[in-house]
C-alpha cells in the first residue's frame, strides 16, 4: 500500500497517454452562445451531501509544511491562478429534481485565511460563496480543506501540490517542473480528469453481495459542537518499514494491525457483556488497478478486522489476519466486483426516477443504520508522496486528516514524504485511549514517535 | 525536547502535558523554551461560515410587502366598511421584523432583535386600536404588558447567554421569569381595572416557582445531589 499513490499517478499518466479518459461532464448550450459546463456527481460523491448535518460535513484536509513562513498575499495570488485549472474544485453543488450536480462557480473567492484550532468544520453548501474548498495558512503550513463530493485524496493532493508549486514559483523558485501531482496551470483540463471513472470499470458480470455485520463502536464522551481533536505522530519511514518487515508485513498492514489491537484493548477495558468484531474502514485507491487520471473520487472501502469472540489474538496473529485479508480483497477482480455492486444501485432505472429528497432519506438511513456501524474506526494511507525534484528542498512534510467522523469515533490517516511518516488522528471524543494504545505499541516496537496536538 | 514518562513519546516543545495520557511535563530546564515555543496549531477557534440568505430574504420581503399593499388597496378601494386591513398590515410588519435576524441581517444582535420584535408587537397593538375604536386599553394595559414581556425576555436571554448554562440553570431562569411575569401581569391588570395593587392568583404561581427555584439552587450548590439528579433524569 505504501507505494499505491505513486503507482496510481503512473497509471493516471498511462491512461492519459492512451486517451482512455471519457468525461462525464455536460455542456449546456445557452441562448447567447455561452457554454456553461456542469458535472454529474460521481458514484461516491452522491453519498456525501446526503450525510450533511448542521454539525457534520464530509470534509478532509491535506497540509504541506514548507521550510519558510507562508506569505498570505502570495498564497492568495497562487490560489487565484491555480484553482481555474481544477474546474470540479472551483465549483458549487446544486440540487436537481433527481440528483445533485456540480456547476462552475465564478463568485469571488475562495480566499486564503489564517488557520484555526478546530479544522474540518462543517461546510454549508450555500456559505463561503458556495465554494467547497478552504485554504488556510499557519506559520510554515498551507492547508487545503475540500468537501469529499468534489474528489478524493488523490484529487485534493493534485490541487495542493499544484497550488504549492505555483506559490513557490511566485516566490522565484522557477525550476519546478510539472510532473506527478503538479499539473500545468496553463493547460486546459483533460476530460479524463473530470470523469466518473467508476462507471467505466463497473462492468463485472455479477454483483457480489456485501458482507455486513455490526462492528464495535468506541465509547467516549462527545466533544462540544465543532471540536475536532487532533493528535499527530511523526516518525521515520525507514524505522517503521524495518519494524513492519519483522512481522512480514507492509507498513499499511502493520499500522492497521496496531490500530486493530488498540481497538481490541479499548473494547476489553470497557468490560462489555457482548463483544463485537473490531473492523477498520479503509479506502483503497482504485487508480492502482484501473488506469484513470480522474481527480474526482475513485476509491472503494475494504474492512479488515478481527473477531474477539473467536478467541484472544496475539499481535502476530492480527498482522497475519490483516495481511491475508488484504491479499484476498485488494486485487483487480474483487475490486471490480465491489464497484459493480455499488454502481448497480445508481444504474437501476427505478431508483433513478425517485425524487432526490426520497433518495436522500433512504441513503442517510442506510448509512446511519448499516454503513456507519460496519466499522470501528477509519484508516487511510496516502502512501509515499513524491514531488518534483525542484520542489523537494522547500518541503518538510505532508499531513492528511480524514476529518470529522460521522459518529463518535477516531479516524487515522497516514502519509509519508522522504523519511518522514506522519500518522494523523482526528477524533470527536474527549478520551484519547485508542491513540494512546496505538502510539505506545509503536514506542514498544522501538519506533521513535514525536507527538503534536491541538488538544488543550 | 521533552518525553512523556508514561508513553515514551517525544512531545512538542510547547506541550505542557502529554496529549495521550495527560501526564504533565515537568522539565525545569525547558520552562523558557516552552513559554516561547510556537504551538503546532493556532489558538484561535474558527466559526462556521454563515449562509447568506439574501435571495430568500428578498423573496419573503416581497411576499410580505405584496400582502400588506394588496390588503391596503382592497380596504381602500373595495371593502371600505372599516380599517380591517390594519390587522393584516400590522401582522406583516411583525412577521417581517421577526424574520430580519433569520434571513435578512444574520449578524444582528439578539438583544436588538428582541427589542425590535417588542416594538413591532407594540405597533401592531396600537394599529388595532383603530379597529376597536378606543386606545384606552392600549395605553393603560397593552403597552405595559409588551414592555414587561420584552424586558423579561431580554434579561432571560442575557442570563442564558452570559451566565453559566446547564439544564438546571436554564430551568432556574425559566421558573424565575414565569413567576415575575405572572406577578407583573396581575399587577398591571389590577392597575388597569382600578383595583387595589395586591397579589392574588399570581402569588400561588410565585410560591410554586419560588419553591422550585430554591430546590434548583440547592441542587446547584450540592454537587453530589446535582450528579444524582443528572444521572436519573438524563435523556
Amino acid at each position: 500500500m505504501g507505494k499505491e499513490h505513486i503507482k496510481g499517478r503512473e497509471n493516471m499518466e498511462r491512461a492519459d497517454q492512451a486517451g482512455h479518459g471519457q468525461a462525464e461532464h455536460k455542456v449546456e448550450h445557452r441562448k447567447r452562445g455561452e457554454r456553461k459546463e456542469w458535472y454529474k456527481l460521481d458514484l461516491s460523491a452522491i453519498v456525501y451531501p446526503t450525510l450533511q448535518r448542521r454539525d457534520f460535513s464530509s470534509v478532509y484536509r491535506l497540509s504541506v509544511v514548507l521550510k519558510e513562513e507562508i506569505l498570505p498575499w502570495v498564497l492568495q495570488q497562487a490560489l487565484d491562478m491555480t484553482l481555474p485549472r481544477f474546474p470540479t474544485y472551483k465549483a458549487a453543488i446544486r440540487k436537481g429534481l433527481f440528483w445533485r450536480y456540480l456547476e462552475p462557480n465564478n463568485r469571488p473567492g475562495p480566499f486564503v485565511q489564517e488557520d484555526v484550532k478546530n479544522p474540518c468544520q462543517p461546510m454549508h453548501f450555500k456559505a463561503n460563496h458556495r465554494y467547497l474548498v478552504r485554504v488556510y495558512y499557519y506559520g510554515r503550513r498551507i492547508s487545503l480543506e475540500a468537501h469529499h463530493s468534489l474528489g478524493d485524496g488523490t484529487g485534493g493532493m493534485c490541487v495542493l501540490q499544484t497550488l504549492t508549486a505555483t506559490y513557490l514559483r511566485l516566490l522565484g523558485h522557477e525550476d519546478i517542473t510539472n510532473e506527478g501531482f503538479v499539473l500545468d496551470i496553463r493547460k486546459t483540463p483533460d476530460p479524463g480528469e473530470l470523469e466518473d471513472a467508476y462507471m467505466r470499470y463497473a462492468n463485472a458480470k455479477v454483483c457480489p453481495p456485501r458482507q455486513e455485520e455490526k462492528a464495535y463502536r468506541v465509547r467516549g464522551t462527545g466533544e462540544p459542537f465543532y471540536t475536532l481533536n487532533i493528535i499527530d505522530g511523526i516518525m521515520s519511514v525507514s524505522r517503521v518499514m524495518e519494524v513492519a518487515k519483522k512481522y512480514n508485513a507492509t507498513i499499511t498492514e502493520y499500522l492497521n494491525a496496531v490500530l486493530l489491537q488498540a481497538l481490541l484493548t479499548k473494547q476489553q477495558k470497557e468490560r462489555r457483556v457482548r463483544l463485537r468484531p473490531v473492523k477498520i474502514a479503509m479506502p483503497v485507491n482504485l487508480r492502482r488497478f484501473f488506469p484513470s487520471i480522474t481527480l474526482r473520487n475513485f476509491i472503494t472501502m475494504i474492512y479488515p478486522g478481527v473477531d474477539p469472540r473467536l478467541g484472544d489474538y496475539t499481535f502476530e496473529e492480527i498482522v497475519e489476519q490483516v495481511h491475508n485479508y488484504m491479499r484476498y480483497h485488494i486485487n483487480e477482480k474483487q475490486l471490480r466486483g465491489d464497484i459493480t455492486t455499488n454502481a448497480a444501485t445508481q444504474r437501476n432505472p427505478f431508483i433513478r426516477v425517485v425524487p432526490l429528497f426520497i433518495k436522500d432519506f433512504a441513503v442517510r438511513t442506510f448509512y446511519t443504520r448499516v454503513q456507519d456501524r460496519n466499522s470501528s474506526a477509519g484508516l487511510t494511507n496516502m502512501g509515499a508522496l513524491r514531488v518534483p525534484a525542484g520542489m523537494q528542498p522547500y518541503i518538510e512534510r505532508f499531513d492528511i486528516y480524514m476529518g470529522q467522523p460521522f459518529s463518535r469515533r477516531t479516524n487515522c490517516a497516514i502519509i509519508s514524504f522522504q523519511d518522514t511518516l506522519t500518522i494523523n488522528f482526528a477524533s470527536s471524543i474527549v478520551e484519547a485511549d485508542v491513540e494512546r494504545y496505538f502510539f505506545r505499541k509503536l514506542v514498544k516496537d522501538g519506533i521513535h514517535v514525536k507527538i503534536e496536538t491541538n488538544r488543550e | 525536547m521533552s518525553y512523556c514518562v508514561n508513553c515514551g513519546v517525544e512531545l512538542h516543545a510547547s506541550a505542557r502535558k502529554c496529549p495521550l495520557c495527560n501526564t504533565p511535563v515537568w522539565h525545569l530546564d525547558m520552562l523558557e523554551q516552552m513559554a516561547h515555543a510556537v504551538p503546532p496549531f493556532p489558538e484561535e477557534k474558527g466559526q462556521v461560515e454563515a449562509v447568506k440568505r439574501k435571495d430568500l430574504g428578498l423573496l419573503l420581503s416581497i411576499v410580505v410587502l405584496a400582502t400588506a399593499v394588496t390588503c391596503g388597496l382592497l380596504n381602500f378601494l373595495t371593502f371600505r366598511r372599516d380599517l380591517w386591513s390594519l390587522a393584516v398590515i400590522g401582522a406583516c410588519v411583525v412577521l417581517w421584523v421577526i424574520m430580519i435576524p433569520a434571513v435578512i441581517y444574520v449578524k444582528q444582535s439578539v438583544y436588538v432583535s428582541l427589542l425590535l420584535d417588542g416594538a413591532a408587537v407594540g405597533l401592531y397593538l396600537y394599529m388595532l386600536t383603530y379597529l376597536t375604536g378606543s386606545a384606552g386599553w392600549f395605553w393603560g394595559l397593552g403597552l405595559y404588558i409588551v414592555l414587561l414581556v420584552t424586558g423579561l425576555l431580554e434579561v432571560f436571554t442575557f442570563c442564558v447567554r452570559k451566565l453559566p448554562r446547564s439544564f438546571l440553570t436554564v430551568a432556574l431562569y425559566v421558573f424565575t421569569g414565569a413567576g415575575l411575569l405572572c406577578v407583573g401581569l396581575e399587577l398591571l391588570i389590577r392597575n388597569y381595572l382600578g383595583g387595589a395593587l395586591r397579589l392574588g392568583w399570581s402569588a400561588v404561581v410565585l410560591t410554586v416557582c419560588g419553591i422550585l427555584d430554591v430546590a434548583i439552587i440547592t441542587m446547584l450548590s450540592r454537587r453530589r445531589l446535582r450528579d444524582a439528579v443528572r444521572k436519573r433524569l438524563h435523556f
